[in-house]
């Protein structure tokens, strides 16, 4: 499984940017303003335009793939503002992500980084039931109080500063959802479909309760969920860190699952599992039928274009007497182009007061492990954020994503804000009775 | 090739973030959105201050380095391209608006200022900074003074030059030229200002801005109109200014450019048309709504197919808003974009448009036409491939063709763009020879050792920095 054809320029011949992508940036520079890492640093190199014309100087021969483009693949946050913005349609995100893959290609890590990078990709995810146990001592770690204690005794600062912040991000862990949902959850009142639920690793470890609640509702707004056991990790991190190979085969093995599986629709509570989904097209263009792939893709929704789709019915929902505020997670608003939904949902909940905070589609700076690696610039992105949430006056942060909530919250934990921050379908959850 | 101790003493008086001399960073400095121009400077700096400006200045002229100014590289004309090397100097980290004075309604401000940045500054303090360019969203304020930018509303309120009333500079030889000020008037010795105000950056680098605000019109009608005959659309626009009415804004797009943008933007533009009209009339309300009426009778009266008035702020702001993207969404159809900037007077617009269908027949090129209809200034793009060079040929020769109708109708090579690096042959024959060499002297005077913005706006016989693709 791979797709590789004639060589490009300086590109290795597998998984390479196609040239005419690269052609198609007419240089305008409507991208700029609307890239985070461009705002931030002001360097043409770490904007959008300039990323492109990298890759572009790469085909032609004028640049090796050197250690900067590496730099610059990784340091993308892959949000995707820039091709919202972009009205020639050059997808600079798309053509950073092909480049992370060249970057193993081209530069590899050294032995311990690799190893450590295949056993995350190519055996953890892959594999549910594996996550689900290695999850078992985080859990533990915070049952027997030792979080508290670390978190108030600084202690983690010691170490890495990543790593700080990647405890401090982690929420209340409660056991993972995978096992306890029942594969088929029958519709409630009148019958209106039967939709296949794609439950995301991040949901099912990190929030399980937000996706119990998807299938509550899915089920109280009259669908019945089928929930395959067997999913596996949608293939979004792959994308991100560039291992394409093992995306394909998860996306295959997803596409089969869930084409096997009689439902009109395939729905996600995860913004970033909704934008993978709808790649595999692209992405098994040559191992799988066109039919299907095209099939497939017509069934996928992020659950709030679902929603919106076959229309709320708010007949029995409770109110919720609360101030909202909307955050757009950039795999939702300028991945999947799903901005107005949420908003006429949150609307529909009786009591919600919405209130628009300013750049509400601009990046929280979590962004995968992009918050990790580039723990400095994330703070300022999430910064610039926090900044406009404030300004609502907002009881509630919502947002669709686990990526933006789980950074939104830790965020809003480091800096004491009186904000609380859920998911869309938590809100809707308690207004379903 | 720069020295490591000259990057060594940049690096000292800018601060390291400010100087960037690896080959990642200097690929990516070379060109504007000018298609098919790219050249690779040896050292970009950031400066921060004036100071700034000056210490890399004195290096770059200790080293011998031509220096090449750049606001967001969003020029149209080439102007920012490093055809001959040396230093880049980026000055969009200069981008502090210094103030906003309510008493004399000016706003000074550095040169790296975007563009949209102070009309927003403005605007919240219930003022207008009317130069609007397509790029606004990105351009910046000193990039849009060395073009002479104009934009959506160039009809009515003019251009940039018509809001410069001081800048501060300096010059090559490290000698500060401030010119003008916040008097309205002031007749004192040459105006240096207008020289300096689209000079493409070959006279100094300009650090600081003073222009003029005015207040904002009270009440905005915008109008739709769709053409079945691109030739009627140029006919409602001579007919428009000839009934005295002068509008904020009279854009047009062609069929291409309508269905180039509607792929874009999505908000149902009539796909089948052959031209629309973005007509916008501001001012007083009763004005308003006068002008509105007498458009409407003169757009049926030249038998637009459909009329439509947007009905709110929010739709109005959309259409201006798809109408921006026109240059950028006609790439989607084509890897380059060659788009020239003619203007002719306003009367000649239905004849220009008769000769742009007749030389797109000839050289069986694809064109979208688009531009700003209402100051006779419109910019057909040939939407072509640079990898095919005989294509590129047929392209070449469509300008010139174009242009000597242009001429002779009394039309002007560039409009707003500037002559930079891709009409330097098309201004020798606009202003004649005699013209050029007075030009020359003038650059002489400001900067005797040529090492502002080399190879821009007058043709030398370097085939380096030669545009063509």
């Amino acid at each position: 499984m791979s797709r590789s054809k004639e060589k490009l320029g300086n590109f290795t011949n597998l998984d390479a940017p196609e040239y005419e992508d690269v052609l198609q940036c007419m240089r305008c520079g409507f991208c700029l303003p609307t890239c985070p890492t461009f705002v931030l640093t002001g360097r043409e190199r770490s904007s959008p335009r300039g990323r492109v014309a990298l890759a572009r100087a790469v085909a032609e021969q004028k640049l090796e793939f050197t250690d900067a483009v590496k730099q610059e693949a990784f340091f993308c946050l892959d949000c995707r503002a820039c091709t919202t913005a972009c009205p020639s349609g050059v997808k600079a995100g798309e053509v950073m992500e092909v480049c992370r893959s060249q970057s193993h290609q081209q530069a590899p890590l050294g032995h311990v980084g690799k190893s450590f990078r295949e056993f995350i990709l190519q055996r953890m995810l892959p594999n549910p039931g594996l996550m689900e146990k290695s999850m078992l001592p985080a859990r533990l770690y915070q049952r027997l109080g030792i979080q508290w204690l670390v978190r108030h005794s600084k202690a983690l600062k010691l170490g890495p500063a990543w790593m700080g912040k990647a405890e401090g991000m982690m929420p209340k862990l409660d056991a993972p959802l995978r096992p306890q949902l029942p594969v088929v959850t029958p519709a409630q009142g009148e019958q209106r479909g039967r939709v296949g639920f794609f439950l995301g690793c991040v949901m099912t470890l990190m929030y399980p309760e937000v996706s119990r609640q998807t299938v509550r509702v899915l089920a109280h707004q009259g669908f019945d969920v089928v929930t395959p056991k067997e999913t596996k990790c949608c293939g979004a991190p792959h994308l991100s860190e560039g291992d394409r190979q093992t995306a394909r085969e998860l996306a295959l093995f997803n596409l089969n699952l869930f084409m096997q599986a009689d439902v009109d629709y395939i729905v996600t509570d995860c913004a970033g599992c909704g934008a993978a989904l709808k790649e595999y097209e692209e992405q098994l263009e040559e191992l799988a039928g066109h039919d299907k792939l095209a099939s497939f893709r017509a069934k996928i929704r992020d659950i709030s274009e679902f929603l919106g789709e076959v229309g709320l019915r708010t007949d029995r929902l409770k109110p919720v007497n609360k101030s909202v505020t909307y955050h757009e997670p950039c795999h939702l608003c300028h991945a999947q182009s799903i901005s107005r939904q949420p908003r006429e949902l949150l609307k529909q909940i009786p009591g919600v007061e919405l209130r628009e905070m300013n750049e509400a589609s601009w990046c929280c700076g979590s962004a995968a492990t992009w918050g990790l690696k580039f723990s400095k610039e994330s703070e300022q992105v999430l910064d610039r954020k926090l900044n406009n949430v404030k300004e609502t006056g907002a009881d509630i942060l919502v947002t669709a994503n686990p990526g933006c909530q789980l950074q939104l919250a830790w965020g809003v934990r480091e800096r004491d804000l009186l904000v609380e921050v859920q998911h869309i379908m938590e809100l809707i959850g308690e207004a379903t009775p | 090739m720069i020295s490591k101790t000259a990057i060594g003493y940049l690096v000292e008086k800018l601060g390291a973030e400010n100087v960037a001399s690896e080959k990642e960073d200097l690929l990516v400095l070379g060109y504007d959105s000018t298609p098919g121009v790219h050249h690779l400077p040896e050292v970009a700096v950031y400066p921060t201050t004036r100071e700034g400006v000056l210490a890399a200045m004195d290096i770059a002229r200790r080293e011998g380095l031509p220096i090449v100014p750049r606001g967001s590289g969003t020029g149209l004309s080439g102007g920012s391209v490093p055809v001959k090397g040396g230093m880049v100097m980026c000055l969009n980290r200069m981008n502090r608006i210094l103030e906003i004075d309510e008493e004399n309604l000016t706003a000074t401000c550095e040169a790296g200022v975007i563009t949209l940045d102070l009309f927003n500054a403005t605007a919240a303090k219930g003022l207008f900074y009317p130069p609007d360019p397509g790029s606004q969203k990105i351009s910046t304020l000193g990039g849009n003074v060395m073009e002479d930018a104009g934009g959506l509303r160039g009809l009515k309120y003019g251009v940039t030059r018509d809001y410069v009333m001081a800048l501060q500079c300096v010059l090559p030889d490290g000698s500060l030229l401030n010119t003008g000020g916040k008097s309205v008037k002031d007749v004192a010795g040459y105006a240096f200002k207008d020289l300096l105000v689209g000079s493409e950056g070959t006279l100094g680098i300009i650090t600081e801005i003073t222009v003029k605000l005015i207040p904002p019109p009270q009440a905005k009608r915008t109008i739709l109109a769709y053409f079945d005959d691109i030739r009627a659309a140029g006919a409602a626009v001579s007919q428009i200014i000839a009934a005295k009415i002068i509008p904020s804004t009279m854009e047009i797009m062609d069929k291409a450019t309508i269905n180039c943008v509607e792929d874009y933007v999505k908000i149902g533009l009539p796909r089948a048309m052959a031209a629309l009209l973005l007509i916008e009339v501001d001012g007083h309300p009763a004005m308003v709504e006068e002008d509105a009426q007498k458009v409407d009778v003169i757009l049926r009266q030249v038998k637009a197919a459909q009329i439509h008035i947007a009905k709110d702020a929010e739709e109005a702001g959309k259409l201006t808003a798809a109408r921006r993207t026109a240059l950028s969404a006609l790439a989607r159809v084509s890897p380059t974009t060659l788009l020239e900037d003619a203007t002719v007077p306003r009367s000649m617009l239905a004849e220009t448009f008769a000769e742009i269908e007749r030389l797109t027949a000839k050289y069986k090129l694809t064109v979208g036409t688009f531009g700003h209809a209402g100051d006779g200034n419109l910019h057909p793009t040939v939407l072509c491939d640079e990898r095919n060079a005989e294509e590129m040929h047929r392209a070449h020769a469509f300008y010139d063709d174009l242009y000597d109708k242009v001429l002779a109708w009394g039309g002007t090579v560039s409009g707003e763009h500037g002559i930079g690096l891709a009409k330097k042959e098309y201004l020798a024959r606009q202003i004649g020879a005699g013209g050029v060499k007075v030009m020359k002297r003038i650059k002489n005077a400001f900067d005797p050792k040529g090492i502002l913005n080399p190879g821009k706006i007058f043709s030398d016989d370097d085939p380096g920095t030669r545009a063509r693709v």
